[in-house]
């Protein structure tokens, strides 16, 4: 098919003059040419073809997914035994009640180990000493029922014994519940008060502490012993004074006496964290963890193409522009020649 | 061993393809620039360029043809552009035409038709020689002009009427 016919047969005899007459180079220019020698073989940067892109783009996708896959089948095994822990309950971990150290005899007992048996029977207050007897006790019951259940045995535990209940706080929640009570019992009972206490859920953590006072309490009752016989023989101007340090002194001493006298225990209940969903399987582990993998992955690609995209545009714009008016300027001189 | 026959290759390549496509480059240059002399200086620095860039001709985007082509018009536009500088620089803006008796656009042609086509811009000589006189299709002409292919029929079809009206004209003259 000649280039013609695509526009118009009144112009063949025109095209075959054309064709007939077109122009030869002269030989001195064929001689110039033919003499020419291209340098060696050199490598240099070509546009890969439109196959090798696509190529590269389903390597890429492949190695993304590949990627993911991998990540998704690491984790979903690490997870497996992190889920595994996440299985067994967990507790809230408490402070224990400040202990004066050195003055006290304190004996904090691993909670796993004890079970349900009682280990402070060794740590009793000791018969004809005034002690300050203060312990902590950290117990795992079952439900938010067994533990209302248990506040109340406690706090009937605690009058029943001569003593009374301090504080209680008392709180559920949709994974649990907690109580924390501070009960008020005579040392002289501490150890039965203790052993029933014990027995109204698992014991988790166990803290008793022991600090003699009796040098203390005989000190301030010698104290206000002299402050009395010093009221006996004072003047008018100094017995006020004295009647007040004797008063703030007494009162610390009854203080002293009463916690003599009067054992802390607090008592904290928990209960068991809902038992979570069934764990997904490693197959589902894989697949969600791919996922995400590939959604970062998305993320990174959107973030390069949310920053270097106006700017590539720009560029783009920029290029097409500058090829444009060129080729314009190109066009008009053609045009003018 | 190895390197040596490929410089052969190359250098056997650039040959066959500069004699093939001489004749063309030429006949192209002839029509873009209406002049013989500059066509031939065009053409030798067209092959001459060839020459320096010929590793980077890649067959698999166009023919040897289409590429030398290109090169001749970019050779060419540069000489144009050149030219123009050199012109304004001289406060002298008029086409300088040759005038001489020699038939620049080829031996045998119609005096009329030589006439007309001095007559037409470059542009519309260039389109003139790519698809009526190398015969090059559509497609590869276009890619010479750097337009597409729908605006280089166009600009034949322009082209090759305004050149039957000048023929016409000057016959009727």
């Amino acid at each position: 098919m000649s280039p013609l016919e695509l526009v118009d047969d009144r112009f063949d005899k025109l095209a075959e003059e054309l064709r007939a007459s077109r122009p030869v180079a002269p030989a001195a220019l064929r001689a110039e040419v033919c003499a020419l020698e291209p340098p060696g073989p050199r490598w240099t940067f070509r546009w890969p073809s439109r196959r090798l892109v696509l190529a590269l783009a389903a390597v890429a996708v492949l190695g993304s997914l590949f990627v993911a896959g991998i990540t998704g089948l690491t984790r979903s095994g690490n997870q497996r035994s992190s889920a595994g822990l996440a299985l067994r309950p967990t507790l809230p971990t408490r402070k224990s009640p400040p202990v004066q150290t050195g003055a006290w005899e304190a004996q904090k007992a691993p909670a796993p180990n004890l079970g349900s048996a009682l280990r402070s029977a060794d740590l009793a207050p000791a018969t004809g000493r005034l002690q300050r007897y203060q312990a902590t006790l950290r117990l795992r019951v079952k439900d938010v029922d067994a533990m209302s259940s248990a506040a109340k045995r406690a706090m009937n535990l605690a009058h029943g014994l001569g003593g009374y209940v301090a504080s209680v706080q008392y709180a559920t929640r949709s994974k649990g519940g907690g109580a924390t009570l501070v009960l008020r019992v005579p040392v002289g009972n501490v150890q039965t008060a203790l052993t029933e206490l014990a027995s109204l859920g698992t014991i988790l953590q166990q803290h008793t502490g022991i600090l003699d006072v009796t040098r203390r309490v005989d000190r301030e009752a010698l104290q206000i012993a002299q402050l009395e016989r010093q009221l006996a023989h004072a003047s008018p101007s100094e017995a006020p004074v004295i009647r007040a340090k004797l008063a703030t002194l007494r009162a610390k001493h009854a203080r002293l006496l009463k916690s003599a006298r009067l054992a802390r225990i607090t008592l904290a209940l928990t209960t068991p964290a809902k038992q979570a969903a069934a764990a997904p399987s490693r197959f589902d582990r894989t697949v969600d963890d791919a996922g995400s993998v590939l959604l970062r992955e998305l993320e990174i690609l959107l973030y390069a193409l949310v920053v270097a995209g106006p700017l590539l545009l720009l560029g783009g714009a920029a290029i097409v522009a500058a090829r444009g008016a060129r080729r314009r300027a190109d066009q008009r001189l053609l045009e003018r020649g | 061993m190895g390197k040596r026959r490929r410089i052969d290759a190359v250098k056997t390549e650039f040959a066959e393809a500069a004699e093939r496509h001489l004749d063309d480059v030429h006949a192209y240059l002839v029509y873009l620039t209406g002049d013989r002399g500059t066509a031939e200086e065009l053409a030798a620095e067209t092959f001459a360029r060839a020459c320096e860039r010929w590793h980077r001709f890649d067959p698999r985007r166009g023919g040897a043809r289409t590429w030398l082509c290109q090169l001749a018009r970019s050779t060419a536009l540069d000489h144009f552009r050149a030219e123009d500088r050199r012109r304004r620089r001289e406060g002298r803006y008029a086409v300088s035409v040759p005038e001489s008796e020699e038939q620049v656009f080829g031996e045998g042609l119609s005096p009329a038709l030589e006439a007309a086509l001095a007559r037409l811009s470059a542009a519309e000589r260039e389109v003139v020689a790519l698809r009526i006189v190398l015969e090059l299709d559509g497609e590869a002409a276009a890619r010479v002009l750097g337009i597409s292919a729908t605006a280089c029929s166009t600009r034949l079809s322009r082209a090759l009427q305004k050149l039957e009206k000048e023929v016409s004209a000057g016959v009727a003259a």
